[in-house]
């Protein structure tokens, strides 16, 4: 406070009392405030006031922030200090609300929604507007409406008949006896005394209003213990039918709480198990390692041709199947590895005309990279993705799925959630998982939600479960609990031991300030972000297991890789054999077809033995060996080729002749067997060739016959005789005649028909004028009509010119027309037209 | 570090797999027994699988989940995901929230221990006509009747029952084990234990590791009436054998009802077929189940129990039942029948640790692939289809391998086996060896076990029948010319054939005879990925490379 001498009169004079750096932390909390900058600090107030920017700043506060928001809004305004502890500490005075209301209003005056001193805390209207309770909107407090605002209304006989009925002396002005009303029920001592008279049925009544909402109704003849609350005012009637308690009386009836829970604190996050810290991190790092050959699985899936993309974008829910069969994983999982995927940058439509998702470059890229590095980069872009996978196979608001890759599964809050989750979890000793539960309600507290939404059904707490369950899937987690290297990736130091003392220059808040019981870490800027990532690469590097060069080979064909294997091995190992079993190890078989495939594949018998024998650390298995060399004896033994045409003979010289005969280089035949040269030619072309040669072969029909080539008549397809085309147009009968004729004179008549110039009257060389609406009027019409105007125009240089145009389309300020004189179609800016005159008939 | 130590890997399949030249993978095969089933053990890496049978087997033991967690959390190499811990906690959570037992007033009643579990599953339809009156919020009595029926549809609804409520003692019976010259092994005297401590359930044990003595064990710890079910007649007398040469039982006491003789004596052996054996729709040999009060109920070969026998012993559900069997995979997935009928198992031997105390004997596996002839090619690419596995099964040259292998082995004891009779009758005849097939009389087939047991002839054809249950104990080579088109069981049954322990300590072999490139081979990859998976080494050999030997 710069000077407390003179209390501020308005938000943007407490603004301008404030120094930098509290100015900073308003800004930093709202920064919907600096977008645009405002011009100066009145401008600052007025935007800091306006709904929406309240609205958010509201929505930001954590649940007793809001509570002491909800006090203010229904204490005076201004209220002093003193008003607001009782609304929230009660009469008793909750030393613990007591101790944590400064903190919750220094954040409220932080923000700018509290301003003034302590003597005079003013709710900003709008806040309060927001926050007060109203029929239509029942406040978060349950408390109904002051006995002023109540019986505003009321006729001055009925309210002296209260004020008589109350026992309190009459008086014959309204607002006095109102006050004096109000006062009463603020007594304690008084009310107490008032309320002892009640009978027990009426004090059920009031019990029954007391935590709100404080509406109920009544009969137009209300029962005895009704009428006694009703003649005190006790009840109040705000609509036939309805009546309504009185804030006064409730905060009386609650001991002059506006809450019934007051939650000064957060709730704690409760931990269910704790492991130890290498448990959690070996956990981890084995899941970080699956997680990427989960997400190289997928890619590998989709090398060649990926699914197709949905005209409305995205995965089609057959294709989802079909990925989570093929990863071995739920579908819910499968949507979440695709969409990692497709945030870190490694998958994407190829926006080819048939569009298919398929890897990117930046996917090669990757897989060179060391493990730690690649699980980095996955896990930065899960940390900062606003895409959310769960959201998959639900429905938007207008009822469309959601469908993974698809459009609509932003969600803002999204990194923003993953971020606290997280940093909720670090602030935990470390290898202690905490209970998912107890993560929500902590949630729910720094963020709840206005109004009466599901619990279950709210955005923030589904984005926290899918956080805690991918933050496993990924590795970040294990067992549960933050990893090392998850705590490395928000930034966090090492290992907390205890929370951190925030206390930066940004932190000097103008009264009230008490350190956050919270350890807030902010999201990091993209390059701390950077740092982090790499830091926990680095952490994570040595828990990865180290690629092995080794297979353990089995009698019964089975190939087992202790560990994950060195990429080219791998890749090898995976043409030469079908994987039976991943996880920590892989399980090979062989199988004649895999060995074929191997053989198919460019390899060699010798190859594999000595690819065997390289990669085993245990002799060959004798079975294995020969299964090699079983399916090498037969691979090939069969061939397949194409050919158009064929020659046979039985006589094998006669082909030698044609082979050596250098006319038929041009047929390119190639000698198959003793008796049978096959060819790449037609076998009309083959014929013909072979005649030439002075052969005389004969065709043969697929079945073997000879062919006899006979002259046979060419026909067409079925087709219709040509209808006579007589010379003229048929007669015409006496109807259409007569028709005709009618048609003929009226359309004469109206050629003919004298016809008044429209608009004024033009000289040639001057432009027409006419007013804007007159112009705009013209040209509408002339669109309609499909009318050529003449219009004056004065282009951006100001020479003015006329040009006649045909209007197409009037919109925006502009007209479109076909453009006569320049003989094409144009925009002309409405304003420049200086008039328009339409064309006087030729 | 620790995490790198671990023997086992966990899959996110729910396989685990064991590291078993691990120095620690002892301790954990240990610790992972109780509740993972050993899906597959070949050389370097055995496969577990964790069900959630085998989670409430270890519930039925006596484990938490706690001990479940532990153990994977321990022994893993890798960190184990965290859903699949709570998937263990959850599913383990389910057993035991529900159970039957007696009261004193109404009978048979189901208990609860979470009420809104018991509101679930009175509300499922299949529920409502096995249970009466609800007694209190947390009991409703069963009808006696529906004893099995409501265990096996409970654990159907995933909330199994824990069975509390006891078993009725039958008419007692003196039996004792005649222990002159040998005792029970360690690991059987531990079977037997388990399965008496747990009232009932399935003991697993491999091929000639000794289930009847283990069924015998129990039989004196019950000393009551046993009515013990088998697979064939063949295997019943090898059961009576063995009972009279094992216990106190004489002769008199032990009676046989097949499809031949129908004896009811205090001691009842009966075949799976004879029970099912249906006439003008009804089972007219179900009496036997009433014919006494039998205090024990042994099931042999319980991966082969018939579906209409899951059917009776719903009915049995007071009196004790053991199951015997070498594998709770059952080819037709009735396993959660098993479990709720029979019950969780008992105890579970893993085959290297009975093989490594010298009471199986390795084996050396073979497969021999032979080729076809020209012409026989073109036989089998033209033949039909049901056709074509007899076309190549039966091909010439297999003929000429085994003779070979027969010669390479001679003196030793040798059982040629196969499916196809013109077959076994034509080595039969080249080998100048007896031949055992469907039609040969019983007496006929048990003096020529004798003989063969005595060393009187060496070499014995036998087909199919010989698959169950029938005791060769000197057989050192097993020589398969065809079977059935590769079933597991079928390959279990012919191993143990030859596995059972040797008086010389001789190595067994087991050969089969396969025709190149025809569905032989391919059932045959079946069969040995089974054997391979059982940890049999096995080796690949051409038919060429048996024929240059000989």
């Amino acid at each position: 406070m710069s000077n407390p001498a003179t209390p501020p009169r308005s938000l943007a004079e407490a603004l301008r009392a404030r120094d930098d750096a509290s100015l900073a932390v308003l800004l930093r909390a709202r920064p919907d405030l600096i977008t645009p900058v405002p011009t100066d600090l009145t401008q600052l107030a007025t935007r800091a006031g306006t709904r929406a920017s309240v609205l958010r700043a509201l929505e930001r506060l954590d649940r007793f922030a809001l509570q002491a928001a909800e006090a203010l809004a229904v204490a005076g305004d201004p209220a002093p200090y003193r008003e607001l502890l009782g609304l929230m500490a009660g009469d008793a005075g909750d030393q613990v609300v007591a101790a944590a209301l400064p903190r919750a209003l220094g954040a409220l005056r932080d923000q700018a929604l509290v301003w003034g001193d302590d003597d005079r805390l003013r709710l900003v209207r709008t806040a309060r507007e927001v926050l007060a309770p109203s029929p239509q909107y029942p406040s978060p407090t349950g408390l109904g409406p002051t006995v002023r605002e109540a019986t505003s209304g009321m006729s001055p006989g009925r309210i002296q008949e209260i004020v008589a009925a109350a026992g309190l002396p009459s008086t014959h002005d309204s607002v006095s006896a109102v006050d004096a009303l109000g006062k009463l029920f603020g007594h304690r001592k008084k009310m107490a005394k008032l309320l002892a008279a009640a009978p027990a049925e009426s004090r059920e009544v009031l019990g029954r209003l007391v935590w709100g909402p404080p509406y109920g109704q009544v009969t137009p003849e209300p029962a005895a213990h009704l009428r006694w609350l009703l003649d005190r005012g006790l009840l109040l009637p705000t609509a036939p039918g309805t009546v309504v308690l009185p804030r006064e009386v409730a905060l009386h009836l609650r001991e002059g709480r506006a809450h019934r829970e007051p939650e000064p604190a957060p709730p704690a996050v409760e931990p269910t198990a704790t492991h130890r810290p290498q448990v959690v991190d070996a956990t981890a790092a084995g899941q970080a390692y699956t997680a990427l050959a989960t997400v190289e699985e997928l890619l590998k899936d989709w090398d060649e041709g990926g699914p197709a993309v949905l005209r409305a974008g995205g995965l089609s829910v057959r294709d989802l199947k079909r990925t989570a069969v093929a990863l071995d994983v739920p579908e819910p999982i499968a949507a979440f590895w695709v969409e990692l995927a497709y945030a870190a940058g490694l998958l994407a439509s190829d926006g080819e005309a048939d569009e298919r998702y398929a890897a990117t470059p930046a996917y090669d890229e990757w897989l060179d990279r060391p493990p730690a590095e690649r699980w980095a980069l996955l896990a930065e872009a899960w940390l900062t993705a606003t895409r959310t996978s769960g959201l998959v196979g639900g429905r938007d608001a207008k009822d469309r799925a959601l469908s993974a890759l698809g459009p609509g599964l932003d969600r803002s809050a999204a990194p923003e959630v993953r971020h606290r989750v997280l940093t909720l979890l670090a602030a935990l000793p470390e290898g202690t998982a905490p209970a998912a539960e107890s993560v929500l309600a902590r949630l729910r507290w720094e963020r709840p939600l206005r109004g009466p939404q599901q619990r279950d059904d709210d955005l923030r707490g589904r984005l926290a479960r899918w956080t805690l369950t991918e933050a496993e899937l990924l590795g970040v987690t294990g067992r549960g609990a933050l990893s090392a290297h998850g705590r490395a990736l928000l930034g966090a130091p090492a290992a907390e031991k205890a929370p951190a003392q925030p206390g930066g220059p940004g932190d000097k808040l103008p009264v009230h300030h008490h350190p956050h019981p919270v350890p807030v870490l902010e999201p990091l800027s993209p390059p701390e972000q950077a740092t982090a990532t790499a830091n926990a690469g680095r952490l994570l590097a040595p828990l990865l297991p180290e690629p092995l060069d080794h297979v353990l080979l089995q009698a019964d064909l089975t190939a087992v890789a202790p560990g994950p294997l060195r990429r080219p091995l791998a890749d090898a190992l995976g043409v030469l054999a079908d994987v039976e079993s991943k996880g920590g190890a892989t399980v090979y078989r062989f199988t004649p077809a895999s060995v074929r495939r191997a053989l198919d594949a460019g390899r060699t018998a010798a190859d594999l033995h000595a690819f065997l024998t390289t990669h085993s650390r245990t002799p060959v298995p004798q079975p294995l060996a020969y299964l090699v060399d079983d399916v090498a004896r037969k691979h090939g033994h069969l061939r397949v080729g194409a050919a158009s045409a064929y020659v046979r003979c039985d006589d094998d010289t006669v082909l030698g002749e044609i082979m050596a005969d250098k006319r038929a280089a041009a047929l390119r035949l190639r000698r198959l067997a003793p008796t049978v040269l096959a060819t790449q030619a037609d076998p009309g072309t083959l014929l013909e060739g072979l005649r030439a040669m002075g052969y005389a072969p004969a065709a043969e029909s697929a079945e073997g016959d000879v062919l006899i080539t006979r002259a046979h008549a060419h026909r067409t397809p079925p087709r219709t005789a040509p209808e006579p085309v007589p010379d003229g147009p048929p007669a015409p009968d006496s109807t259409l005649l007569s028709a005709a004729i009618r048609a003929i004179r009226a359309g004469d008549l109206a050629a003919t028909a004298p016809r008044k110039p429209a608009g004024a009257p033009v000289s040639g060389g001057e432009l027409p004028r006419t007013t804007p609406a007159e112009t705009l009027a013209t040209m509408q019409a002339a669109v309609l009509t499909g009318d050529t105007l003449w219009i004056g125009y004065v282009n951006a240089e100001g020479t003015a010119s006329q040009r006649v145009i045909a209007p197409i389309r009037v919109e925006g300020g502009f007209v479109t027309a076909y453009d006569h004189t320049a003989d094409e179609v144009r925009t002309y800016p409405l304003h420049r037209v200086t008039g328009v005159a339409e064309l006087a008939e030729e | 570090m620790p995490r790198v130590n671990g023997p086992l890997i966990v899959q996110s399949d729910k396989t685990l797999l064991l590291e078993v030249d691990h120095e620690r993978a002892d301790d954990c095969r240990r610790a992972i027994a109780p509740f993972a089933e050993l899906e597959r053990a070949p050389e370097h890496i055995h496969t577990y699988r964790v069900t959630p049978l085998g989670l409430w087997n270890a519930r039925a033991a006596g484990h938490d989940a706690e001990q479940v967690v532990d153990a994977l959390v321990e022994y893993s190499r890798y960190p184990v995901p965290h859903a699949l811990l709570v998937d263990i906690a959850e599913t383990m959570d389910r057993y035991g929230r529900l159970t039957l037992s007696k009261h004193p007033a109404h009978g048979l009643v189901l208990t609860t221990t979470d009420r809104p579990v018991l509101e679930e599953i009175l509300r499922s339809k299949r529920i409502i006509p096995l249970v009466g009156a609800r007694i209190d919020p947390d009991t409703v009595v069963v009808h006696p009747s529906e004893r099995g029926q409501i265990k096996q549809t409970l654990l159907k609804l995933g909330w199994p029952a824990e069975d509390l409520a006891g078993y009725v003692d039958g008419e007692a019976h003196p039996i004792e084990l005649a222990e002159d010259g040998w005792a029970l092994r360690p690991y059987q005297k531990q079977a037997v234990e388990n399965f008496w401590h747990g009232g009932s359930g399935v003991v697993v044990l491999p091929c000639g590791a000794g289930k009847t003595l283990v069924g015998a064990g129990s039989m004196a710890q019950a000393k009551s009436t046993t009515l013990i079910l088998v697979t064939n007649t063949v295997s019943a007398r090898q059961w009576k054998h063995e009972l009279v040469k094992r216990t106190s039982l004489t002769e008199d006491e032990i009676g046989e009802y097949s499809g031949t003789r129908k004896e009811i004596r205090p001691v009842t052996i009966a075949t799976y077929q004879v029970l099912t054996t249906r006439r003008k729709g009804v089972y007219p040999h179900l009496e036997l189940f009433d014919s006494r009060d039998w205090g024990l109920i042994v099931y042999d070969e319980v991966h082969l129990l018939p579906a209409p026998v899951f059917k009776f012993t719903a009915d049995l559900q007071a009196r004790r039942r053991l199951g015997l069997t070498a594998t709770l995979v059952r080819e037709d997935g009735r396993e959660s029948d098993v479990f709720s009928l029979i019950g969780p198992k008992r105890f579970d031997a893993p085959w290297k640790e009975i093989e490594a105390q010298g009471y199986i004997a390795p084996a050396d596996c073979v497969e021999v692939r032979v080729n076809l002839t020209d012409s026989e090619r073109l036989a089998y690419a033209t033949a039909e289809t049901e056709e074509k596995y007899r076309f190549c099964a039966t091909t010439a040259t297999k003929r000429k391998v085994t003779e070979a292998i027969v010669k390479r082995f001679a003196g030793q004891q040798i059982l040629v086996i196969g499916q196809y009779i013109d077959q076994l009758d034509e080595l039969g005849e080249h080998l100048n060896a007896p031949v055992i097939k469907g039609e040969t009389s019983n007496a006929q087939r048990e003096k020529l076990f004798d003989a063969f047991r005595e060393g009187e002839i060496s070499v014995l054809v036998v087909s199919k029948v010989a698959n169950f249950s029938i005791d060769l104990p000197e057989a050192t080579v097993a020589i398969q010319v065809s079977g059935t088109f590769g079933s597991r069981q079928e390959e279990a049954q012919r191993l143990g054939r030859v596995l059972r322990p040797k008086a010389d300590g001789h190595q067994a072999h087991f050969y089969s005879v396969v025709a190149r490139d025809t569905i032989d081979q391919d059932f045959a990859a079946h069969r040995q990925r089974f054997l391979a998976e059982q940890g049999y080494a096995y080796r690949i050999m051409d038919a060429d490379e048996i024929l240059a030997e000989s």
